[in-house]
């Protein structure tokens, strides 16, 4: 009966699994991914999300409101005449989330989907995490996860989940740091972990222009993955310009320091040629 | 596509080169009508001789299915006078012609109007003996306006001729006189006998249940080798490209609302699906030719496998609005439950936009009148919402009210006249054999009554029940005033009720439960009323062009919904609803007992066209689609959009000629419509990835 915190409730989300789905976000990451989309995923604490570019500048939620659901903001949520002000971050009880993700069940039974953990990062919110997954049972659990954190943590998640999406951001631990603030040691273990458990999984790699997108990294992540018996395919998502479509929402400031517009190098056939399934999103 | 096909698009649909062999003349008859006192059955027929007579026939060479007009405009048969005289003494639905209605046009197609007039004369002859003179000035019409589609075949034959073609010509000499023997020549005889029907004055003509009736005529030349797939595929595209070439002449609200439905797939009268070779030809060309005519819809059921959901999102993915979906179990039994026989409602199909009407026997009006559910609550806000602050006693109040207003929409509707229609008449069943223009009424003689702003409604009830009566936190004056002024002074209960209080089309029972309540309130109020014809009302939840036309008649609602806004379009959540998700969406509008209110009307989505991307998210789309139909919805309209794309289409229109966008039960250019209709749809949700 662990409390978390999520940002968001997505319902049919058609890449995070199979069938139709729904995806909670949590919120909170420990990684800091220069190409993160979700901005208002990293942070643990509730926080302000404004939708600057509709304003109109009325300057109604600056105005002191005195209302206790404000009182941690800089603006009142309660009096935009656009609906462009909220706060975003819900905590819950895990059995609470559960109750309220079982009422898509009968659309999820007759689509074959399930629920997917996303974020944020997941594993970051383990009690959460692990009581979610048991609560959840028997609808069909997927979690997508950066795959940081302890093995221990990691074999109980994979343990309770139907499958894993996985990401591998780059093989090379300098860069993987230069780029996401934490070294790749621990989520290669994981994955080595996950691997060796035979456990259903994807793999996913975002492709970042310039960063991670050489023929050398991605053959050293085939050569990771193959003869993985739990792999369904490698999922390679390139990197999309709305990147950085919500930072100012969050009133954060999108700085990647890669070429975003440079032109991603896409190598399927590296994975094709290790026998691996491999698609493009 | 074949090169000829492209050309014929390039021709009718791109550059309309067709346009210039229309007649700059302008037919005028009324004062001459009004001259000679004729009988307004000889008037009617008397147009549709001198119509098809000016008719000049045009053919491209190398066309395989002839017919286009070259009249724009079809005459009046009364003078202003005598049409407001009409008018004072007759209550007139839209211009007073038949309309939304499908004819059956394979029995004449088999038979050919030689037959049918053989059979109007024997008829004539039992009269003559009676001297009811009605009857027979009925029959006579039927007899002369016969002649006049023959006469105007016959121009066409003469061209063939003319022109060397000596196929064409065979194959008018044949059809529409005698029966059609060849798919190719039921295509030709098809086209003539609906092209007649928009020159006699009736409008929204559908087309109904083409892959069931057609069939025979197409198998039996697949398997005697008379056409293969590819010639068969080829003719039906052509075929297809005809209904759009006098569309634009063809009366409707906006450029694309002229009733031309197609109806695929279902279960037959005895119970087995029909879904055919044809029905997925159809669905195909239909994909492959990117036309908003002719308007594709497919009936499925709890049965439908996913292969043809997954058919049908292959075309949704085109972003024409194709196809809509109307479910058999709710349907039929709703149908049922009106009085429809079995077998007829079993072979519904769908009128000018998702009204569900029989073919061949149906005189149903399904789009008489429309009740605003937020008027409703607008005047029990202002009239008794102070009395009655306790919830359950205010329903009451909106349920009297609700009875009131469909008391005063039935009440005036009294003495309907609708303009004789001989030639329609011969395609419905029973006329020449009772010698009765359809006009007079049918099998079927039923009225069918939209349900505006259902989602707008329950949001201002929740609000009611929510703030007013159970947390108190609102008087009833202070709303009162707050909609009054437009929420003029009143920016935070403006927010609040606009942004945090419950909506429908988020799974949410508290909500969803006051959307039932009111759907059963009309269906009821409308339940054990006949009408002047011994026909039922049929309750719907679509709204037409009524989601404009009615949100004028109140200002601002008790859901935060301002003055001048828009309701959303048929049966879905309001525009400005912050919405979960499509899940949610269907949850909430699959709980009402929709069979008790079965006039028609979908829930309209749409999706953002990246959710079409790949096969697997397609097939995603198909089960959603699936899933609504499996949870009882009974009818969805669907389609890929892109807001980005819409809003330079506004900017820039030149650049976006061909893109096509779903109304409220047909699709239209979006570049042609006003203004007003562009807005609403983009302000319409549209679902992401």
């Amino acid at each position: 009966m662990a409390k978390g915190i999520i940002f968001d409730i997505k319902e049919f989300t058609i890449q995070d699994g199979p069938g139709i789905r729904i995806t909670v976000f949590f919120k909170g990451c420990s990684l800091r991914c220069q190409w993160c989309h979700n901005p208002e995923g990293l942070s643990f604490e509730p926080e302000l999300m404004v939708r600057e570019s509709s304003c109109i500048h009325c300057g109604k939620c600056r105005i002191g409101c005195g209302h206790a659901e404000c009182k941690s903001f800089s603006r009142c949520l309660k009096i935009c005449p656009l609906g462009l002000v909220k706060a975003v971050g819900a905590g819950f009880d895990s059995s609470e989330l559960a109750v309220k993700l079982k009422m898509y069940q009968d659309f999820i039974k007759i689509n074959q989907g399930g629920i997917t953990l996303s974020g944020g990062e997941p594993l970051a919110q383990p009690e959460f995490l692990i009581d979610l997954l048991r609560e959840l049972k028997p609808l069909h659990t997927a979690v997508e996860t950066s795959g940081y954190s302890s093995q221990q943590l990691f074999r109980q998640v994979a343990e309770l989940a139907d499958l894993i999406l996985f990401d591998i951001k780059h093989t090379n631990p300098q860069v993987h740091r230069q780029y996401t603030g934490v070294d790749n040691e621990p989520i290669l273990k994981n994955l080595d972990l996950l691997i060796k458990m035979g456990k259903k999984f994807i793999a996913r790699v975002p492709l970042i222009p310039g960063v991670n997108d050489s023929a050398e990294n991605m053959e050293n992540t085939a050569i990771l993955l193959r003869n993985a018996s739990g792999l369904e395919r490698v999922e390679l998502m390139p990197y999309n310009l709305f990147a950085g479509a919500k930072y100012t929402v969050v009133g954060k400031k999108y700085a990647p320091s890669f070429n975003e517009k440079a032109e991603v190098c896409i190598f399927k056939e590296v994975f094709e040629k290790h026998d691996i399934k491999c698609s493009v999103l | 596509m074949k090169q000829r096909i492209k050309d014929l698009l390039d021709y009718y649909i791109v550059t309309k080169k067709h346009h210039q062999f229309r007649q700059d003349i302008k037919l005028e008859m009324a004062g001459e009508f009004a001259r000679m006192e004729l009988s307004p059955m000889a008037r009617a027929s008397e147009r549709l001789m001198r119509v098809l007579d000016a008719e000049k026939p045009i053919m491209l060479v190398g066309e395989k299915i002839v017919g286009q007009r070259t009249i724009k405009k079809v005459p009046d048969i009364f003078t202003n006078t005598e049409w407001d005289e009409i008018k004072r003494k007759h209550y007139i639905h839209e211009s007073g012609n038949v309309c939304n209605i499908n004819p059956d046009y394979i029995s004449t197609i088999k038979v050919g109007l030689e037959e049918r007039k053989r059979e109007a004369q024997k008829r004539l002859e039992k009269c003559n003996a009676s001297c009811d003179c009605e009857k027979i000035e009925f029959l006579r019409s039927v007899i002369y306006v016969i002649d006049s589609v023959l006469g105007f075949a016959h121009k066409y034959y003469e061209e063939a001729l003319r022109q060397d073609n000596i196929e064409l010509a065979e194959i008018l000499h044949q059809v529409p006189r005698y029966g059609a023997r060849t798919f190719h020549e039921a295509l030709q005889s098809f086209r003539i006998l609906h092209f007649a029907l928009w020159c006699e004055g009736d409008y929204h003509n559908t087309i109904g249940r083409f892959d069931q009736y057609m069939y025979p005529y197409l198998k039996a030349d697949l398997e005697e080798g008379r056409l293969n797939y590819d010639a068969a595929f080829d003719l039906l595209e052509e075929f297809f490209i005809s209904f759009n070439k006098d569309s634009d002449l063809y009366p409707g609200v906006q450029q694309g609302d002229n009733g031309q439905s197609l109806v695929l797939g279902g279960i037959n009268s005895v119970g087995d699906d029909i879904f055919n070779l044809l029905s997925e030809m159809c669905l195909k060309a239909s994909k492959e030719l990117k036309l908003i005519d002719p308007k594709i819809n497919l009936r499925v059921h709890k049965n439908t496998t996913m292969d043809v959901y997954e058919l049908g999102t292959e075309l949704t993915k085109e972003g024409l609005g194709f196809p809509q979906y109307s479910n058999d179990d709710q349907v039929i039994r709703g149908l049922l439950d009106k009085g429809y026989d079995l077998q007829d409602a079993r072979n519904y199909v769908v009128a000018a936009c998702w009204e569900f009407i029989v073919p061949g026997y149906g005189m149903d009006i399904p789009n008489i009148g429309s009740l605003s559910f937020p008027k409703v609550i607008d005047k029990c806000l202002h009239e008794n919402l102070s009395d009655c602050e306790e919830f359950d006693l205010f329903m009451n109040c909106v349920r009297q009210q609700i009875k009131k207003e469909c008391d005063d929409i039935a009440g005036g509707i009294k003495n309907l006249w609708m303009i004789p229609a001989p030639f329609i008449s011969i395609l419905m069943s029973g006329c020449i054999e009772n010698a009765k223009d359809i006009s007079m009424g049918a099998k079927y003689n039923n009225f069918g009554i939209h349900g505006t702003g259902l989602a707008t409604a329950a949001d201002s009830l929740a609000v009611i029940r929510k703030y007013v009566s159970e947390e108190k936190t609102l008087e009833p004056e202070q709303l009162i005033r707050a909609v009054d002024n437009d929420f003029e002074g009143f920016d935070e209960l403006y927010a609040k009720l606009r942004y945090q209080a419950p909506k429908m089309g988020n799974d949410d029972d508290y909500v969803d439960s006051i959307g039932v309540k009111l759907l059963n309130a009309f269906a009821e109020a409308l339940s054990n009323r006949k009408n002047e014809r011994g026909g039922c009302y049929r309750a719907g939840t679509g709204s037409a062009m009524y989601y404009l036309w009615q949100a004028d008649e109140i200002g601002a609602s008790a859901d935060g919904r301002k003055r001048g806004e828009a309701f959303g379009a048929n049966y879905s959540p309001s525009l400005f609803a912050k919405l979960k998700g499509p899940i949610s969406v269907i949850k909430s509008f699959v709980k009402p007992n929709i069979t008790e209110a079965i006039n028609g009307g979908p829930l309209t989505m749409e999706f953002h066209n990246s959710l079409f991307r790949d096969e697997e998210s397609q097939s995603k789309v198909a089960m959603l689609v699936k899933s609504f139909i499996d949870l009882g919805g009974h009818q969805l309209q669907l389609n890929a959009v892109n807001r980005e794309i819409l809003f330079e289409a506004q900017k820039c229109p030149e650049n976006y000629r061909n893109l096509i966008v779903r109304i409220w039960g047909w699709s239209a250019y979006f570049i042609e419509l006003d203004k007003e209709y562009q807005d609403h749809v983009i302000k319409r949700q549209e679902y992401t990835v």
